[in-house]
C-alpha cells in the first residue's frame, strides 16, 4: 500500500463515531501471580448501606480458608467508579456525599501474591424524611367526594426520602384517607390531615362541606391546537345555589392522548375531541369538551448556503453582533477560529482565521459592542489551556490580545459574558479541572483578572460544570451531575455579584432514571449529565436544559456512523419561581441527542447530534411531551459526501442571526450550513 | 486537504525511502509501535520495517466515548505477551481513566476510571499490575496519586497518594520498586511494589538534595521554600531569564537502570539528568542534557540512556559509561515527548506531539549511529508509545 493510500485511510477513518469495538469478554490468564493465601474477604457492614450526609466506617477482615485471619495481609480502598458520590480513605472511613452507589473494590493483598479482591458496592441512601411536601391541593371537599392524594417526603439534603408516606385524620368520621392514599370525604365538618413520613409531619386542615349541590366546569377555551394549554376552572355550587370557594375536585379526562394535571391544566397530544370532568363525587360531576385541532407548525426548510470544512471537525458557531461575521470553531486536533463573511448568506466564505495554542475551540462569545470576542482552549500544546481574547474591531480580522491560564490549565469548556454597568464587564468560564465556574474581570480585555468563583457543595475533584448562560444577572449553570445550578452574580435577588456568585437554587433529577435505556443497550458508566442550559429571554419563564448522553463504549461488531449514538433530553424547566424551578414539559429527539439550543422568540432550534438541525415551537405555556403534542416546526440531516465525515450529520448548534433570520448550523461533521424556515404554503416569507 | 498534508510530510523528511516490500509477518527488522495522539484520541499502530527503512500507520482507532470531548490518550505501554495495549486517557470529567485494548484488534477489553489526569503508565514486568501516574495538570496544586491497577480483572487496587503532579513513573527490572519524578514538589518517589506503599523519597532541588524515609509530607516543594506553582508549561517552558541558576529541578522522568543500581531522573529545568545511586539513595551524577530533557529511555543492557528534549527540539543518545551526551538529533517537528527502546536494543521510537494543527510524528533513530531512519505522522500531540519485534 502506498503512502497516498495510508493517508487517505487514516483521514477517512476518523468518523465521529468510529471507536474501538468493546470485546466481549478478556480471556487474560489471572495466574500472573501465585495464588494467595488469603481464601475471602469479609466487609462489615454487609450491606454496604450508608446515609447520604454522613459518614460511617467499613472493618474488613481477610482471612484463609479455616476461617483465620491471614497474617501480613494489607487492605487497600479503591474506587470503582468516578467517586462523584462521596469517598472511602485508607482506613476505610466513608463518607457518603449524596444519594446513589459506590462501587468499590477492597483488596487483600499479601505481597507477591494474587490480590483477591471484593466488589462492593456501597450504597448511599437518603437521609430521614425531614419535610413532606402535599402536593394535592386540598382545602374544602364534598361530602362523599373521593379523591387521591399525593405527598412526598424529602430528607434535609433535598433528596426524596423513602419512608412511605402515611395519612391519618384528626377526625376520622368527616374525612379519611386509605392506604392507597384515597380520600374520601365521610360527613360534613372540620378536619386536620397530616401526611407522615417517619418523624416528618405535614398537615393541612380540610372542610367537608354537605352534599346535594352541583359542579360547574369552565375551560378557558373551548377549541385550541395540540400542545396549548387550556386552564379548567371547577366550582362546587351548594344546594342554596352560592358558590363554595377552594373546593378541590378530582380531574379526569378521555381519551387519555394527553395529560392533565391536578391543577386543572390540561394538554392534548393528539387531534380530536377530549371530554374533561370535574368531579365533586357522587351527584356534582361536570364535563366539558375541548376540541383540540391539529397544531400545524410544521415547514419546509431550505438550505441557503454552505461551507463545507474537511481539515477538522467544526464545533461552535457564533455571529458578530453586526450580523454580516460569523465566527466558527475547530475541534479534534483544530488550532483555529475561523472568521466567515456572511454578508452573502448563500455564500458564506472564509476570510481569515485566528490561530491559537489549541487543539479544540468549544466555545466562542463577543461583547455586546462586538470590539472583543472570547474563545475557549483545550488541548494546547504546552497544556496551558483556558481562555484567548480577541480585538474584533475589525471583525473580520481577529486579533489576539490576551490570554488567560492562571487556574484553568485543565482546560475551558464554555464561556459567557455578563455586561453591565453596575459591576463591568466579566467572563465567567467552566474550568475542566475543577469544575469551578471562574470568574475573570474583562473591563480592560489585554488584562483579564481573577476576581472569583463558585463551586457545588461536593468533593472537589468530582465536580463538573459544562455550560453556562447568564440573564439579567442570574447565571444559569449546566453541573453535570448536579443538574441545573442557579447563581445570583449581579441580579441581587441573594446579594450576589459576579465576584461573590450566591446560589439560589438547583433543580436535580435522576440522569440513570432517565436514561435506563442507555445503560440497557451499552452497560453502566455511560456518559450523561446536564450538559446546556438556555434561559428564556424577553420575560420568559423558562429555561431549557438538555443533557448529553452517549454508551458506554461502541455497539459490538459495528463501525463508523452504525456504532454509537447521542442521546439525550431536552427538559423545560419554570422558573417563574426562581428559588423552587420545577419541570413542566420534555423533549426526546428521535436518533439523536440535544446538544446547544438557540431560542428566538417562540422558537426553539437545536443542534440534535445524530437527528440533525431540529426546530420546536415553544410558544405559548409548556406541559407535557411536546414531540406528542406536535411541536416539531422543522427538521434537517445536514449531511452530505463533502463533509468531514462523509454522509453522517452530527449537529452541535445553531444561532440565528437577527440581522436575516436564518440559523446558522453548525454540524461536526459537515461544517456550516444556514439554513431557512420557510413558510407554510400561503404564507410570506418574513425576514 | 488531510489525506495529502500527512503524506506529504510522511515523505518530505524521507523522499528516498522505498516503500516497503517484505512479508509482514515473515520480515526479519519488522517492528511495531503503539502510539497515543492526546490532540485526536487516536492510538495509532505503526509499522517499521528496518531493512526498507520506512514506517508506516498500519492503522489507527479512535478511543473515548464522547466524540465531542477530547479522552486525550496520554500513557501508553504493552503487557509483556503482547496481547494488550494499555493506554491512559487524560482528559475526563474530570476524571481520567484505562483502557485496555487487544494489540490485534483495537478492541476494548477493559477499562477502569482513574484520578485527575492519568499520564505515563507501565505495567509490570509479571503483567500483573499497570502502574498509572495521575497528573493532575489541572487547576488546584494539590498532592496527586501513582494508580496501580490489576490488570486480569482491570480493578484499580491501590491509589498512592504521593506528590504535586507525579509523572515520568518507571519500575525496576525486577518489578519490586516504581519510581516517579514530582514535577512540582522536585522529590523522586519510591513506592514499594509489592506493599503499594511509599518506601522512600529523594529531594532533587539543586543543593538540597537528601534522601529520606518514607512520604512526603503534603507540599514537600513548599515546606522547603521553593515555589512550585510555575508548572513551566509541562516543560516546553524555560527557566525565566536573567533568574541565576534555576532553583528547582522540576522533574519530569525517572527512569531505572535495567540492573536496579541507579536511577536517572531528567531535571527539565536544569537541563540535567540527575543519576541516583539507588542502595545509598543519594545523587551521584549529574549529566549534562538537551534543553528541558522530558522523558527517558534506557537500553536492556543498560548502556545507552534516550532523552527527548522538549525545548531543543531534539533527542539525545547518552553512553552511560562515561555520561557523555553521544549523538543529538533534531526533530523534525516541536515538542519532542515519549520514548521507547526497541527489545533488541537497536532502535529509539520517538514520538513528537507537534504544536496546534501539526500532525504528531514518530521518529527512529538508530542507536547504534545516532541517525534518524524513519518518520511518520499521526495524530496530534503523540506522546505515549511502546514497541515491539514483529509484524502487527
Amino acid at each position: 500500500m502506498s503512502r497516498v493510500v495510508l493517508a487517505s485511510t487514516l483521514a477517512i477513518a476518523l468518523p465521529v463515531a468510529a471507536g474501538a469495538q468493546t470485546a466481549p469478554s478478556d480471556p487474560a490468564p489471572s495466574s500472573l501471580l501465585p495464588a494467595s493465601p488469603i481464601a475471602r474477604v469479609e466487609v462489615t457492614p454487609a450491606g454496604g448501606r450508608f446515609t447520604a450526609g454522613d459518614s460511617g466506617q467499613l472493618t474488613v477482615r481477610a482471612v484463609d480458608a479455616a476461617g483465620r485471619p491471614v497474617p501480613g495481609a494489607l487492605v487497600r480502598y479503591t474506587l470503582r467508579g468516578a467517586g462523584f458520590e462521596g469517598s472511602v480513605d485508607s482506613t476505610g472511613k466513608v463518607v457518603a456525599s449524596s444519594v446513589g452507589k459506590l462501587p468499590l473494590a477492597v483488596v487483600a493483598l499479601v505481597p507477591g501474591t494474587r490480590p483477591v479482591i471484593r466488589q462492593v458496592d456501597l450504597e448511599f441512601v437518603p437521609a430521614a424524611a425531614a419535610r413532606v411536601d402535599i402536593r394535592t391541593p386540598l382545602g374544602t371537599l364534598v361530602a362523599g367526594q373521593q379523591l387521591r392524594v399525593e405527598a412526598a417526603p424529602y430528607s434535609r439534603a433535598g433528596d426524596r426520602a423513602t419512608e412511605p408516606v402515611r395519612w391519618t385524620s384528626s377526625a376520622p368520621n368527616v374525612v379519611r384517607v386509605t392506604g392507597d392514599n384515597l380520600l374520601t370525604a365521610v360527613a360534613p365538618g372540620r378536619a386536620t390531615l397530616t401526611a407522615g413520613a417517619g418523624a416528618a409531619r405535614a398537615t393541612v386542615a380540610v372542610q367537608v362541606v354537605p352534599a346535594g349541590g352541583r359542579a360547574t366546569l369552565t375551560a378557558s377555551a373551548a377549541t385550541v391546537r395540540q400542545g396549548d394549554v387550556v386552564r379548567f376552572t371547577a366550582a362546587y355550587v351548594d344546594r342554596a345555589g352560592r358558590a363554595v370557594a377552594g373546593v378541590t375536585p378530582s380531574f379526569t379526562f378521555s381519551p387519555g392522548d394527553g395529560r392533565l394535571d391536578p391543577d386543572g391544566r390540561f394538554v392534548g397530544y393528539r387531534p380530536g375531541d377530549y371530554q374533561v370532568t370535574a368531579s365533586y363525587g357522587p351527584g356534582a360531576q361536570a364535563s366539558a369538551v375541548v376540541r383540540v385541532a391539529e397544531r400545524g407548525v410544521r415547514r419546509p426548510v431550505e438550505v441557503v448556503g454552505r461551507l463545507a470544512r474537511t481539515q477538522f471537525p467544526t464545533s461552535e458557531v457564533w455571529i458578530h453582533p453586526n450580523g454580516r461575521v460569523a465566527y466558527l470553531g475547530t475541534h479534534g486536533g483544530g488550532d483555529r477560529m475561523y472568521a466567515l463573511d456572511i454578508s452573502n448568506p448563500a455564500a458564506p466564505r472564509v476570510v481569515d482565521s485566528l490561530v491559537v495554542n489549541t487543539r479544540l475551540v468549544n466555545d466562542i462569545i463577543t461583547t455586546a459592542d462586538g470590539n472583543w470576542l472570547v474563545l475557549t482552549r483545550e488541548g494546547a500544546a504546552d497544556r496551558k489551556n483556558g481562555i484567548v481574547i480577541a480585538d474584533v474591531r475589525d471583525p473580520l480580522h481577529p486579533k489576539q490580545v490576551a490570554d488567560f491560564t492562571d487556574g484553568v490549565t485543565g482546560g475551558v469548556h464554555s464561556v459567557y459574558l455578563s455586561e453591565t454597568a453596575k459591576h463591568g464587564r466579566h467572563v465567567f468560564l467552566t474550568n475542566d479541572g475543577t469544575g469551578a465556574v471562574d470568574v475573570v474581570n474583562l473591563d480592560d480585555p489585554t488584562k483579564p483578572r481573577r476576581v472569583g468563583e463558585f463551586r457545588t457543595a461536593r468533593p472537589d475533584a468530582a465536580r463538573y460544570v459544562h455550560d453556562l448562560d447568564i440573564v439579567d444577572g442570574l447565571l444559569y449553570a449546566s453541573y453535570w451531575n448536579d443538574g441545573l445550578v442557579i447563581l445570583d452574580v449581579g441580579n441581587g435577588v441573594k446579594g450576589g455579584t459576579p465576584a461573590k456568585p450566591v446560589l439560589v437554587s438547583q433543580y436535580k433529577y435522576d440522569l440513570d432514571s432517565l436514561y435506563r435505556e442507555v445503560e440497557e443497550v451499552s452497560s453502566a458508566g455511560y456518559i450523561r449529565g446536564t450538559h446546556t442550559a438556555w434561559r428564556q429571554r424577553g420575560g420568559g419563564k423558562y429555561v431549557f436544559i438538555a443533557d448529553e448522553v452517549f454508551r458506554n463504549g461502541n455497539v459490538k461488531g459495528a463501525k463508523d456512523a452504525s456504532a454509537s449514538r447521542a442521546y439525550g433530553t431536552l427538559q423545560v424547566i419554570d422558573v417563574s419561581d426562581i428559588e423552587r424551578p420545577r419541570a413542566v414539559a420534555w423533549y426526546t429527539p428521535d436518533n439523536g441527542g440535544v446538544h446547544n439550543v438557540w431560542v428566538a422568540g417562540d422558537t426553539l432550534y437545536m443542534g440534535a447530534y445524530d437527528a440533525g438541525f431540529q426546530v420546536l415551537d415553544v410558544s405559548g405555556e409548556l406541559r407535557g411531551d411536546l414531540k406528542a403534542q406536535g411541536r416539531v416546526v422543522a427538521a434537517l440531516n445536514p449531511a452530505d459526501m463533502e463533509g468531514f465525515v462523509k454522509n453522517a450529520a452530527f449537529t452541535w448548534g445553531v444561532v440565528v442571526n437577527p440581522k436575516d433570520g436564518l440559523a446558522y448550523v453548525n454540524d461536526f461533521n459537515n461544517g456550516l450550513w444556514v439554513v431557512r424556515v420557510l413558510p407554510r404554503r400561503g404564507e410570506r416569507v418574513l425576514q | 486537504m488531510r489525506a495529502a498534508a500527512v503524506a506529504l510530510l510522511a515523505a518530505a523528511p524521507l523522499a528516498a525511502q522505498p516503500a516497503p516490500t517484505a512479508s509482514p509477518t515473515a520480515a526479519p527488522g519488522v517492528y511495531t509501535a503503539w502510539v497515543g495522539s492526546e490532540g485526536d484520541d487516536r492510538v495509532s499502530v505503526v509499522r517499521f520495517d528496518a531493512a526498507a527503512g520506512a514506517a508506516r500507520v498500519e492503522r489507527s482507532v479512535r478511543v473515548g466515548d464522547n466524540p465531542t470531548e477530547l479522552a486525550g490518550p496520554h500513557g501508553l505501554g504493552l503487557s509483556p505477551d503482547a496481547r494488550y495495549v494499555f493506554v491512559s486517557t487524560a482528559h475526563g470529567a474530570p476524571f481520567g481513566g484505562l483502557l485496555k485494548l487487544t494489540a490485534r484488534g483495537d478492541t476494548v477489553a477493559g477499562r477502569v476510571t482513574l484520578g485527575a489526569f492519568p499520564a505515563t503508565l507501565q505495567v509490570s514486568p509479571d503483567g500483573a499490575y499497570v502502574w498509572v501516574a495521575n497528573f493532575n495538570l489541572h487547576g488546584d496544586m494539590v498532592p496527586s496519586s501513582v494508580s496501580v491497577v490489576y490488570a486480569p480483572e482491570m480493578i484499580e487496587v491501590a491509589r498512592v497518594r504521593t506528590c504535586t503532579m507525579p509523572h515520568g513513573s518507571r519500575l525496576s527490572a525486577d518489578g519490586r520498586h516504581h519510581y516517579s519524578a514530582c514535577m512540582m514538589d522536585d522529590l523522586l518517589v519510591d513506592i514499594d511494589a509489592q506493599r503499594f506503599q511509599i518506601a522512600r523519597h529523594l529531594v532533587l532541588t539543586p543543593g538540597a538534595e537528601r534522601g529520606v524515609a518514607g512520604a512526603p509530607a503534603a507540599r514537600a516543594a513548599a515546606a522547603g521554600g521553593h515555589a512550585g506553582h510555575d508548572m513551566s508549561g509541562h516543560a516546553v517552558e524555560s527557566a525565566p531569564a536573567g533568574a541565576g541558576a534555576p532553583a528547582t529541578c522540576t522533574p519530569t522522568w525517572a527512569q531505572p537502570s535495567p540492573d536496579g543500581r541507579v536511577v536517572w531522573v531528567a531535571c527539565s529545568k536544569t537541563n540535567t539528568i540527575v543519576e541516583v545511586d539507588a542502595a545509598r539513595w543519594a545523587v551521584t551524577r549529574r549529566l549534562p542534557a538537551g534543553e528541558g530533557v522530558y522523558n527517558l529511555a534506557v537500553t536492556r543492557d543498560g548502556r545507552t540512556l534516550v532523552a527527548t528534549n522538549k525545548r531543543a527540539r531534539s533527542v539525545s543518545v547518552f553512553d552511560v559509561a562515561s555520561g557523555r551526551e553521544t549523538a543529538r538529533i533534531p526533530t523534525l517537528r516541536r515538542v519532542p515527548s515519549g520514548v521507547a527502546v526497541t527489545p533488541d536494543d537497536r532502535y529509539a521510537f520517538v514520538t513528537v506531539e507537534g504544536v496546534g494543527s501539526e500532525p504528531g510524528t514518530v521518529e527512529i533513530v538508530a542507536l547504534a549511529t545516532g541517525r534518524r531512519v524513519a518518520a511518520v505522522d499521526v495524530g496530534p500531540q503523540a506522546g505515549g508509545i511502546d514497541v515491539r519485534l514483529g509484524a502487527p
